[in-house]
């Protein structure tokens, strides 16, 4: 998974001495690479060594953690987006109907739905990016709620309140992804091979003009940068990851109704992003897959005598609270590794 | 030559303030023009409305024989027209090599060899652009940690990255030192003929060694064009801008950028003469081993300053030294590293709080103004005078009243209602600095408060600040205008290399051995061209 943050760690580390600079590089990039490793290791292991009731929430905390990776590419462009729920909405019915087609190959699935999510996502991104900051964020909020009222009253391609239910997805030769132990290995293959995707992304430079944008879009647009072109693509690749995530709900619910699409997953997708921000200091993708993971353990397994949604506001309530106090502890470790002389 | 860029009566307006009265330039292709004038004059308006970011309300725009009023921006940079901006237009986020990579545009059919190669190219391109400035060390820093005469360097070599056949400079010289005005102006010359440039720039000497043509505005309206030669000789510019009431002539820079090599720095005693203070005025500010960084490249180190009751400490130093990081260290803006000590009044301040540094008598007019953008001047004032009401000094203390302030600056009085967007850098500068007087300060940091001001505001502002040390108020300056700085001034520091090289006192600056010493550190040389 790429790590990216508005200021690189290469770059801060280029400004130190030399001596300083490899001392702090190795002491963290050993128990970096160690927490990734056993993590990844986990993550695989997961089914055999517990219950299919955590093996479904760990896929379901993949698909929140597209979403969220999905939001949190637009807030390194600095964008609050709370509607990306829509995306991973476009994407779970296309989904679900190219199933209902008879085409249950899941990689055929996630591409049409990654396809159409991205399409729709280059459909509304003129008219939502002639918005900034917290007009961003709201329009973005009518959007999330425009797509549920969809979801429910266009009944004759969403099924209305009922949703629509579809066959289980096959991998090629044509197995039907039944068990949720190999339901939840496809979607952490999928979440891999997405992972790689952003990695690689995070790296081009379409996210250094998201982030230029971010940072002085006057400045941007005078070096030649139209601000509606560069975010635009941003948006739209924004959108087809929480499109892909709308696949993976296919696979794992097979199923797609507003119950899976509605506010409360938008949220819970918006918290995990700024969740990640605030345990990273800035916009990363480790921070909101790690901040997803958190979210549905605290809603679905801990609170799942029906307090998740409560334990979800708390956290939505705090994270806001939570970011001064990381940078603090960011600084307070800045400072600890300056030199003393 | 074929003309390159024509402005056929173009207008600007700011609600129903006329900012620009209708005005017709030609610029032909490699033509070096400058545009002067007070603050306030409308020479950034022409800029904004060449580059597509001030709106016109009459007139047209064709540039290469293209009509572009209709452009955005981005379309305008991508026909060519190239701009920095008042204040340096970074990104503060990215590394400077990132910063430059954003204005290298590869053409659209890349370079056989594919991929690496493209990205081979525009790893050069940068390296050669931030060589052109000097930056070259600096690439992979973080672009905040820059100092503001850095940034200011960045955004040249990002314009010039993006390779543009109009280049719009405004205010390229606000916050270099000479030295780096000096390269500056090589820079520019160095530039290929077919390129156009346009500057606006209070720095006359940069400007006259510059410019093949000059125009000059005041008030929105032009006044005059011509060749420097006609300018200087030009009694109606003359009398608008050039030259200085011999109220201003102390801190003038506008004759020769000899003056800033001068063998005869004053130390201006008609300022200060009323005004010296008393044998042994109480110490205000105490600093004792100062320490500041940033991401932990420490920047000050060990920093030991007093200031006393109505007295002006100055600060100098190149670009990068430290001086705006001590400022704002001192105002608790910025962290101070364990170990540093700042008393006011013999009192320890509170680390890293900002608000009650200020709640203890500490006013910081922090360079860039920092004017909040939806506030009439009227409620800037308002607020910080509800300040002051709310955390009243000991009695005795000098209590700043509005009216004081705007006698003080009288050029305020009639701006009240105005927004920060609304008025020229040198009423902005005011403004910032009647701000602050509200707060009836102790000690009044100021960060570069002459930065992109015609030499006329630069006096005003140089017998506000006298004025302001003589009713008990401690001043640490931060300037890179040496004039005003030494001007003024009852000690001096000079910052290098995050040390304090020497401290000296006003009497001492005549001294040659001094002068050679400040000459050493702010890079000042007596060839007195800026080549």
């Amino acid at each position: 998974m790429s790590t990216v943050t508005a200021i690189t760690p290469d770059a801060i580390n280029a400004a130190r001495p030399p001596l300083l600079q490899r001392a702090s590089a190795n002491r963290w990039r050993r128990p970096r690479q160690g927490v990734a490793v056993a993590a990844a290791g986990l993550a695989v292991v997961l089914p055999a060594i517990t219950g299919r009731y955590v093996v479904t929430l760990a896929a379901t905390a993949i698909i929140l953690a597209l979403l969220a990776m999905s939001t949190q590419l637009l807030a390194v462009a600095a964008l609050p987006s709370f509607g990306q729920t829509a995306f991973l909405a476009v994407g779970a019915y296309t989904a679900a109907h190219l199933a209902d087609a008879g085409l249950t190959d899941g990689l055929l699935q996630l591409s049409g739905a990654t396809l159409a999510a991205a399409l729709a996502g280059a459909a509304v991104a003129p008219v939502v990016l002639r918005t900034r900051g917290t007009t961003f964020l709201m329009v973005t909020i009518m959007i999330q709620g425009l797509a549920a009222a969809v979801a429910l009253h266009w009944t004759s391609v969403t099924g209305g309140d009922e949703g629509v239910d579809t066959p289980p997805v096959t991998l090629w030769p044509g197995h039907p992804l039944t068990e949720a132990a190999y339901q939840y290995w496809y979607a952490l293959a999928v979440l891999a091979a997405c992972g790689a995707g952003i990695g690689w992304l995070m790296r081009s430079r379409l996210v250094l003009v998201l982030r230029g944008h971010a940072g002085h879009e006057p400045r941007m647009a005078a070096l030649g940068h139209h601000p509606t072109i560069g975010l635009g693509l941003g948006y739209t690749a924004a959108a087809a990851i929480a499109g892909a995530g709308g696949a993976l709900l296919i696979v794992v619910n097979q199923h797609a109704g507003p119950a899976d699409l509605g506010f409360g997953t938008a949220a819970a997708g918006f918290a995990a992003a700024a969740l990640g921000t605030c345990l990273t200091g800035t916009p990363t993708m480790t921070g909101a897959l790690t901040a997803a993971i958190a979210i549905i353990a605290l809603r679905d397994a801990t609170g799942s005598n029906g307090t998740g949604p409560l334990y979800l506001g708390l956290l939505c309530l705090t994270v806001p609270y939570l970011r001064p106090t990381v940078l603090r502890l960011h600084r307070h470790w800045a400072r600890r590794s300056e030199p003393t002389a | 030559m074929n003309t390159l860029l024509h402005l056929d009566e173009i207008c600007c307006r700011y609600g129903a303030v006329t900012a620009l009265h209708p005005l017709t330039l030609h610029i032909a292709a490699g033509e070096r023009r400058a545009i002067i004038g007070p603050n306030g004059a409308g020479k950034s308006t022409v800029l904004n409305a060449i580059a597509g970011t001030a709106p016109l309300a009459t007139g047209r725009v064709v540039f290469d024989q293209q009509p572009i009023a209709g452009l955005t921006p981005a379309s305008r940079a991508n026909r060519g027209i190239g701009r920095t901006f008042q204040h340096p237009g970074v990104v503060d986020t990215l590394t400077v090599a990132d910063n430059v990579a954003l204005a290298v545009h590869l053409p659209a059919t890349p370079p056989s060899g594919g991929r690496r190669r493209a990205r081979d190219t525009r790893r050069a391109q940068v390296t050669t652009a931030l060589n052109n400035v000097g930056l070259e060390a600096h690439a992979t820093k973080p672009t905040e940690q820059l100092s503001y005469g850095q940034r200011r360097l960045l955004e040249i070599a990002m314009v010039l990255a993006a390779e543009p056949r109009l280049l719009l400079l405004d205010e390229p010289s606000a916050g270099l030192d000479p030295h780096e005005i000096r390269n500056l102006a090589q820079l520019i010359r160095a530039l290929p003929d077919d390129i156009a440039v346009i500057v606006v720039d209070h720095h006359l000497p940069l400007v006259f060694a510059l410019a093949d043509t000059i125009t000059v505005l005041a008030a929105g309206r032009h006044i005059a064009t011509g060749t420097p030669h006609n300018i200087r000789t030009n009694p109606q510019v003359n009398d608008v801008y050039l030259i200085p009431t011999p109220q201003q002539r102390p801190t003038s820079h506008a004759v020769d950028l000899d003056v800033l090599a001068s063998p005869s720095w004053p130390s201006n005693p008609e300022l200060r003469t009323s005004s010296e203070p008393a044998p042994q005025p109480p110490v205000v500010l105490q600093v004792e081993r100062l320490r500041a960084g940033y991401h932990g490249a420490p920047v000050l180190h060990d920093i030991d300053l007093t200031v006393t009751s109505g007295a002006i400490h100055t600060i100098l130093g190149r670009n990068g030294a430290g001086k705006s990081t001590l400022i704002n260290t001192i105002a608790a803006t910025h962290p101070a590293l364990p170990g540093t000590q700042i008393r006011l009044d013999g009192i320890d301040l509170p680390p890293g709080n900002p608000t009650r540094t200020a709640r203890h008598g500490v006013a910081l007019v922090p360079q860039g103004r920092h004017l909040f953008a939806s506030l009439t001047i009227r409620e800037h004032l308002a607020l910080a005078a509800r300040h002051a009401r709310r955390h009243g000094r000991p009695p005795g203390d000098v209590r700043w009243t509005t009216d004081d302030a705007l006698d003080l600056l009288p050029a305020l009085r009639d701006k009240l209602g105005r927004y920060p967007a609304q008025l020229s850098g040198g009423e902005q500068q005011m403004a910032a600095l009647a701000r602050a007087l509200l707060t009836s300060p102790r000690l009044l940091l100021l960060d570069e408060p002459t930065e992109g001001l015609a030499t006329a505001v630069v006096d005003q502002l140089t017998h506000a600040i006298t004025r302001i040390a003589d009713q008990s108020v401690a001043i640490l300056l931060a300037e890179q205008n040496q004039h005003l700085a030494l001007a003024v001034a009852d000690q001096v520091s000079v910052l290098d290399h995050g040390r304090i090289a020497f401290t000296t006192t006003a009497r001492t600056l005549h001294e040659p051995a001094t002068r050679t010493r400040l000459n050493d550190l702010l890079g000042v040389t007596t060839t007195g061209s800026p080549s």
